[in-house]
């Protein structure tokens, strides 16, 4: 139902892992001594101390890169964090109608959703559902979830969807729906179906 | 010849600029575009709540219809709820052209623009809740 940035996240750890992979195997190169052997021993200043008395890394760069530095690392970090954060991409408003001589016609995708939350809580074995609407008017892609009773028909329900909401919204927007998708949960609630009956008894005067 | 046919006699018919005008208010247009949605299309308006919150929507209301106004050409948008499920391009093809229709037709000010917000879609009702007296 919601959106996450899995392929992005893939892609930057395959890129942070080939960089830790090679500085690692760099690191293993120069301490087991096999990169000065590779090259001969030509190494500059290979057999000058790691530590020794003089200014250290940090104190050779000037502050303001390792400031500057610093925060573009921060703003990265910061940017993949929020990135994370799932999304539903629902559909802005939905125009059915342009036409400037005319006149416009719109409808919010929520107002499609609600029709279609509205016709679904209709069906028998229904506890409660959730819809939402993205792509454009002329393709839309449906999202549904289902909540079922507990005893409710599952292929049946399913069977409904099919042939009665998934129609009526195309109904509604004249186009076949582009994907449909339907997630079901099951709940113990009672369905909203079934809460009143049409009394048969006898009315005595 | 009798007293009536005297005084038209007397008094010369005036010319028509001469008689007064008529004019009429950006609201007339508004409620009558939103009577015509109500009454003779499947449109629904919105009642009760407060500033907006807390509405519900209701076959039997007038839909909310705002007109702007240049000269004698007015483009109106209407803010209307249908029932679901209907073709809404087709019905809300056939609201623009009854209330753009209707308007010239009772005002004589051309409609040129119809815009069209569908708020709310509801199945409609089995029974109006009205009972008919026969």
């Amino acid at each position: 139902m919601r959106h996450h940035a899995g392929a992005m996240n893939r892609t930057w750890l395959i890129i942070l892992g080939i960089v830790l992979l090679a500085a690692g195997a760099a690191s293993i190169l120069f301490s087991s001594g096999l990169m000065a052997q590779m090259t001969g021993g030509n190494l500059a200043g290979a057999d000058d101390p790691v530590l020794s008395d003089g200014p250290g890394v940090l104190e050779t760069l000037p502050a303001s890169a390792v400031l500057i530095g610093g925060i573009i690392l921060g703003l990265l970090g910061l940017w993949w964090i929020l990135a994370e954060v799932p999304r539903r991409r629902a559909a802005s408003s939905y125009r059915l109608h342009e036409d400037p001589a005319r006149g416009i016609t719109r409808c919010d995708p929520a107002v499609l959703a609600a029709a279609v939350e509205d016709d679904a809580s209709s069906l028998p074995g229904v506890v409660s559902s959730w819809a939402l609407l993205r792509g454009t008017a002329e393709s839309p892609d449906l999202a549904l979830r289902l909540t079922l009773n507990e005893r409710a028909d599952v292929q049946e329900a399913l069977r409904r969807v099919r042939s009665d909401v998934l129609p009526n919204l195309s109904r509604a927007l004249e186009v076949p729906l582009h994907t449909a998708g339907i997630a079901l949960e099951v709940s113990g609630r009672p369905a909203q179906l079934g809460s009143t009956v049409e009394s048969t008894g006898t009315v005595v005067y | 010849m009798t007293t009536m046919q005297v005084e038209t006699a007397r008094r010369p018919r005036r010319a028509v600029e001469d008689r007064g005008s008529t004019s009429m208010s950006r609201k007339v247009l508004e409620k009558i575009a939103s009577q015509v949605a109500r009454d003779e299309t499947d449109a629904g308006g919105t009642t009760g709540g407060f500033l907006g919150i807390g509405s519900r929507a209701d076959f039997s209301a007038r839909p909310e219809a705002s007109v702007e106004l240049a000269g004698n050409i007015a483009s109106l948008r209407v803010t209307v709820g249908l029932p679901y499920p209907v073709p809404l391009r087709q019905a809300t093809h056939e609201l623009r052209e009854r209330i753009a229709g209707r308007v010239t037709e009772l005002t004589g000010v051309q409609v040129r623009q119809v815009d069209i917000t569908v708020a709310w879609l509801r199945p409609r009702p089995a029974s109006s809740g009205r009972r008919n007296l026969l």
